[in-house]
Order: structure tokens, then C-alpha cells, then sequence
């Protein structure tokens, strides 16, 4: 019972990471209706930066991480017009082609990253690193505790921008319909790249989490990706609220299947869940819509 | 009826060219050095990889990611079979790599093919990791080990059968999609999927033929690829870098054309072992390979084959190159 109890705590503080790290893709879906496969590489990406700031500079993690999001805000932002022209491009498939666009870019990331500082995996130190809180049979690393409340105060911040600001109502309405966006005075081109700056941004700092709890190399990108697309697919891709459910599902999943399976399974039970997720219910479980 | 000298003249010329491409490339191991033919030999099986892949990804529209399962499945068939305990010879292991790949592709394809555009991608890509990760707990596949299989240091036996093997894909490819109604369907499809099977077309069943006899074409090279190497490990067959080279080579040469993918993948092998033998190793390869998409995207979206066929500003251009020699 104990070992099950810490794996709901192991699972759910997971999980929060997990929704941080899908709830910018979400938007992102939702309003450029671009699937990123970049957000491995973005996390990744954040990871590095928050391991740089603190061997160079000394500068925590659980602070670095409000430079490295406006860092990556202002990178995103830079990007985003790309993202929108290749989106609405007149090419044949222009929702292909955005896909093979940033399939690109997270190459590019990858190789790059790994010509730069090559396979080895680099761990991120912070204060609270080897800390922990005990309440009666749990014990609860505080770093990932304090790593979880980061995460649920950024995505809280997300919520906040979208449900109570001019620009969010703005966000809002050119997920329903760019057209009428547009007509009603919105910029749909400056507005779809500040979305896309937000996703990178938010994206990098869920890595400057994961980076401080595991550790970063060149290769994780990859995984991360899966584990965005795994949460979005469950929430029903678009779908910003079901992040929240969606997240935690996969952080429980993937606790327990180390628990009680064994670690070298548990990607493998990830993607296979993944595939039939897809496969059963290809448009979610979760609802749609922001 | 002003056309036809034209026509034909067209079917000649074609004609011409292809018997000189495949009489050089038939004599070609007679001139160079074995290195040279090493690359050579990579160059046709990434060709006829690429060509493969743009079955689904170029003709039916399909983005597959999840094509290195397939590699991997016609490469561990054929290792595995050629173990001392079961010691079979190379060839009859090909029909079993190729009926199992057809048979996991038909097993897969039916239940994802319903799925759409980047739908259809992600599913295919956890598929493929799926058995990336299942090649590596495995212990008939050696887990993260790997297999070694006999040794045949017979360069001109594996640059001959990557030769045949290529050749019969392109040719193959061309026929079935230019010359048959199955081509035909295939186009209509990849256009307007609904108005496609309001036609009657039984579009399912066209997608899931596609997707096996590319299926069959990559598990194919996978096979001959692990005889080549003697050595295989899960990342070496199954990796994600076999499916990028793929989807790129088809995206530069020029998407849903039967010779872009061949012009893809002969450049960028090619660049890739340039690349490795000035640098020493090929991570340099990643990045460029990723800003060659991002770019052919933004600005070349039909490809390189786009400049030398149908395009006269791209023949233009190509004259104003040549002119400078």
C-alpha cells in the first residue's frame, strides 16, 4: 500500500510536468493548426539553457527558468511568421508540408545539439536538489514537488492570458475561425507568431523542469515529443483543458508501469497505449476546442 | 494529331536515357575503387528506399514516420534466419522478410489508415518506436546487443543486388503508377479522398496496397542491407534517423514524382559520406539534413526534380548554371 501511495504521488507530480510541457502544443494546434514535432526539441532546448545558466552564471534552475521562457518567447515569436507562411502557403498540402517543416527544425535542433555537446547526458543541479519531505509513509523529493507547482503556476498563467486579457480573447477567437478573426480587427499574423512564441516558451521551461529532475542530452527530444503528442491525442488534439486530465493520466501510467512492470518497459506500454489510443478513439477522449 | 512525332520523340529520348543510366551502372564496378563502390552501393539502396517511402508519402499522401519498422523487420528476419542454429541462406530468407512485412503492414494499415493526415503520422510513429523498443527486450532479436551474421565480402554481389533490387522498384513504381488503373486510383485519393470513393473507388483497400508494397520494397533493402553489414543493433535498422533519410530524400528530390526520389537519395547519400569522410563523423550530417527540409519546404516545395522537367524557369535557370562552365 505504501509503494502504491508513492506512486500516485510519483505519478501525479509527473503528470503536472507532463501538462506544462502539452498545454502550448495545444494552443498552438488550436490556433495555427500546425502539429509541432519540435517539442522534444524545444524541451530539450530548455534543458540545455537552464544547464548553461547555472555551470556559467550559477543561476538556479527555479529561477532561470522565467529567462530562458522570455529567451524562448522571443526565439518562438522569430519563428512564428515561418510557421504561419508554410501553414498558409498555397501548396498542395499545406498541413503536410508544416508537418515536414517542423519535422526540419527538430532535426536541425537534434544535430545540432548533438554536434555541440555530444551524447553525454548533462544533470542539472539546483538547491533543493537531494532534499525531501516526508508525511507518514510518503517521501516527496521537494524538487519535484517545487518542480510541479512551477509547472501548474506557468499553465495557470496560460489560462489567465487566455480566459481574462484582450490578446487572449483574441487567441480565442482565431481558434474558432481565422476569417472572422480577421474581420474583426484581430492581426491574425502577429497574433498566430505571439502563440507560437508562448508555446516555445512555455515548452522550454516545462525542459528546464524535466532537465533538473532527470537530466538532458541531445537524444531526449525524441521522447518528449511522443509524450506531448500521447497527452494531446487523449485530450483531443486542440483541446486545452483536457491537458489537465490528459497530463496526469500519462504521469500515472507511466509511475505505475515502472513500479510494478519495470522501467525498460515502460516506453514501450507508453507507445503501445499511444497507438491504440489513436486507433480507438482517434479524436480523443477528452472533448475538443480552447 | 500535331503531337504525337512529339510524343514519340519524347518516349525515345526517355528511352534513351534510361538504358544509358542503367548500361553505366551496370559497368560502373569495372572503373572505381572498392570504397567508391561502397558508396555507390548505399546510394541505390537509399534511392530505392526513398522511392519506397514516397509510395505512400508522395503518391497516396500519406506521411508515414514509421518506416524504419519495416527496415528493421525485413533486416531482422533475415539475421535471424541466418543464425547457426537455423542457418538459412540469404535468399530464401527474403520471401519470409517480405511476407512478414506485408503482413504486419496489412495488420497495421487497415486500423491506421482510417486515420487522417497528422494523424496517420503519429500513429505510425509510436508504431515504429513501439518496435524500436521491442527489438531492444527482445531476446531472439539479441536485445540491445545486436546480431551478427555469417560474413560474404563480395562487394560486387551486394552493389549488383541493390542494382536489381532498385531498378526493379523504380521500374515497378513508374509502371504501376503512370501505366495502371491502380495508379490512377492512388491520384484520385491522394486529391480528394471523398470524392475519390464516391466514385467508387475502394479507397481503404488502395491505401493499404500502397502502404504494403512499400512495406515489402523497404523490408526488402532491410534484408539485403543486414547481409551487407554483417551487424545489426535495434538503433542501426530500426532507428528514427532510417525513416528521416527517407522523408527527406523524397521531400528534396520532389514529393510524388517516380525520379525525384532517386535524384534525393543518390545527393544526399552521397553529401552524407562526403560529409564523413571529410569530418570524420556524420553528426554534422543531422543539422544540415534539417535545414535542407525547412528550406526545400519555404522555397522548393515540388523539389529538386521540379527544375529539370516541366518548369521552364527551372530549365532556364539550369542553363544559366551550365552556361558558366
Amino acid at each position: 500500500m505504501d509503494l502504491f501511495l508513492q506512486t500516485l504521488i510519483n505519478g501525479i507530480l509527473i503528470g503536472g510536468i507532463l501538462i506544462c510541457l502539452t498545454i502550448g502544443f495545444q494552443l498552438t494546434f488550436g490556433v495555427l493548426h500546425v502539429i509541432d514535432f519540435a517539442v522534444g526539441g524545444w524541451t530539450m532546448l530548455g534543458g540545455y539553457a537552464a544547464y548553461w545558466l547555472v555551470t556559467l552564471a550559477g543561476i538556479d534552475p527555479f529561477i532561470s527558468i522565467f529567462l530562458v521562457f522570455t529567451l524562448f518567447l522571443v526565439i518562438g515569436r522569430g519563428l512564428g511568421p515561418l510557421i504561419y507562411r508554410v501553414r498558409t502557403s498555397r501548396y498542395a498540402r499545406p498541413d503536410l508540408m508544416a508537418l515536414a517543416f517542423t519535422f526540419g527544425i527538430f532535426l536541425f535542433m537534434r544535430g545540432g545539439a548533438l554536434w555541440l555537446w555530444s551524447y553525454n547526458s548533462r544533470s542539472v543541479e539546483s538547491v533543493l536538489s537531494g532534499q525531501f519531505l516526508t508525511l507518514g509513509p510518503v517521501t516527496i523529493p521537494l524538487l519535484r514537488l517545487s518542480a510541479f507547482i512551477m509547472a501548474l503556476l506557468f499553465s495557470l498563467g496560460l489560462f489567465i492570458m487566455l480566459y481574462r486579457s484582450r490578446f487572449g480573447m483574441a487567441v480565442r477567437a482565431l481558434a474558432q475561425n481565422h476569417d472572422h478573426a480577421g474581420l474583426m480587427g484581430v492581426d491574425v499574423k502577429r497574433v498566430s507568431a505571439w502563440v507560437y512564441g508562448i508555446y516555445t516558451g512555455l515548452t522550454a521551461s516545462a525542459g528546464v523542469l524535466i532537465a533538473t529532475i532527470y537530466s538532458v542530452n541531445p537524444t531526449v527530444g525524441i521522447r518528449y515529443t511522443l509524450f506531448a503528442f500521447f497527452v494531446a491525442v487523449l485530450a483531443g488534439l486542440g483541446s486545452v483543458g483536457g491537458v489537465l486530465v490528459a497530463g496526469l493520466a500519462l504521469g500515472l501510467l507511466e509511475a505505475y508501469v515502472a513500479t510494478y512492470i519495470g522501467a525498460r518497459y515502460s516506453l514501450l506500454i507508453v507507445f503501445g497505449a499511444l497507438y491504440l489510443t489513436l486507433l480507438v478513439a482517434p479524436k480523443g477522449v477528452l472533448g475538443r476546442g480552447i | 494529331m500535331a503531337s504525337e512525332p512529339v510524343q514519340v520523340r519524347k518516349i525515345v529520348v526517355r528511352a534513351l536515357v534510361i538504358i544509358a543510366c542503367i548500361v553505366a551502372l551496370s559497368v560502373l564496378p569495372a572503373f572505381v575503387d572498392s570504397y567508391t563502390l561502397r558508396i555507390a552501393t548505399g546510394a541505390l539502396m537509399w534511392a530505392g528506399l526513398a522511392c519506397a517511402w514516397n509510395i505512400v508519402g508522395g503518391y497516396a499522401g500519406y506521411i508515414s514516420f514509421g518506416h524504419s519498422a519495416f527496415f528493421g523487420i525485413g533486416a531482422y528476419t533475415t539475421a535471424i534466419l541466418m543464425q547457426s542454429g537455423i542457418g538459412a541462406s540469404f535468399f530464401t530468407t527474403l520471401l519470409p522478410a517480405i511476407l512478414l512485412s506485408i503482413a504486419v503492414a496489412i495488420a497495421i494499415g487497415f486500423p491506421t489508415m482510417r486515420l487522417r493526415g497528422a494523424y496517420f503520422a503519429i500513429a505510425t510513429w509510436a508504431f515504429a518506436e513501439m518496435l524500436l523498443q521491442l527489438a531492444t527486450v527482445l531476446d531472439i532479436t539479441g536485445g540491445t546487443a545486436g546480431l551478427s551474421l555469417p560474413a560474404y565480402l563480395n562487394e560486387f554481389f551486394f552493389y549488383y543486388t541493390m542494382l536489381v533490387t532498385a531498378a526493379a522498384s523504380f521500374i515497378g513504381v513508374w509502371w504501376l503508377i503512370d501505366r495502371s488503373r491502380f495508379g490512377f486510383r492512388i491520384k484520385a485519393l491522394r486529391d480528394d479522398e471523398p470524392a475519390a470513393e464516391s466514385l467508387g473507388i475502394r479507397t481503404n483497400l488502395i491505401k493499404v496496397q500502397a502502404f504494403a508494397l512499400s512495406a515489402a520494397i523497404t523490408a526488402l533493402f532491410g534484408s539485403i542491407y543486414a547481409y551487407w553489414t554483417t551487424y545489426i543493433d535495434p538503433h542501426s535498422v530500426m532507428g528514427p534517423q532510417i525513416t528521416d533519410q527517407m522523408v527527406v530524400m523524397v521531400l528534396l528530390g520532389g514529393l510524388g514524382t517516380v525520379w525525384g526520389p532517386a535524384l534525393g537519395g543518390v545527393l544526399l547519400w552521397v553529401t552524407n559520406r562526403y560529409i564523413w569522410s571529410t569530418f570524420g563523423d556524420t553528426v554534422v550530417y543531422l543539422p544540415i539534413l534539417g535545414v535542407i527540409i525547412a528550406l526545400v519546404v519555404l522555397f522548393l516545395p515540388n523539389g529538386l526534380i521540379s527544375l529539370l522537367v516541366g518548369r521552364r524557369r527551372g530549365r532556364e535557370l539550369i542553363a544559366k548554371i551550365l552556361s558558366k562552365f
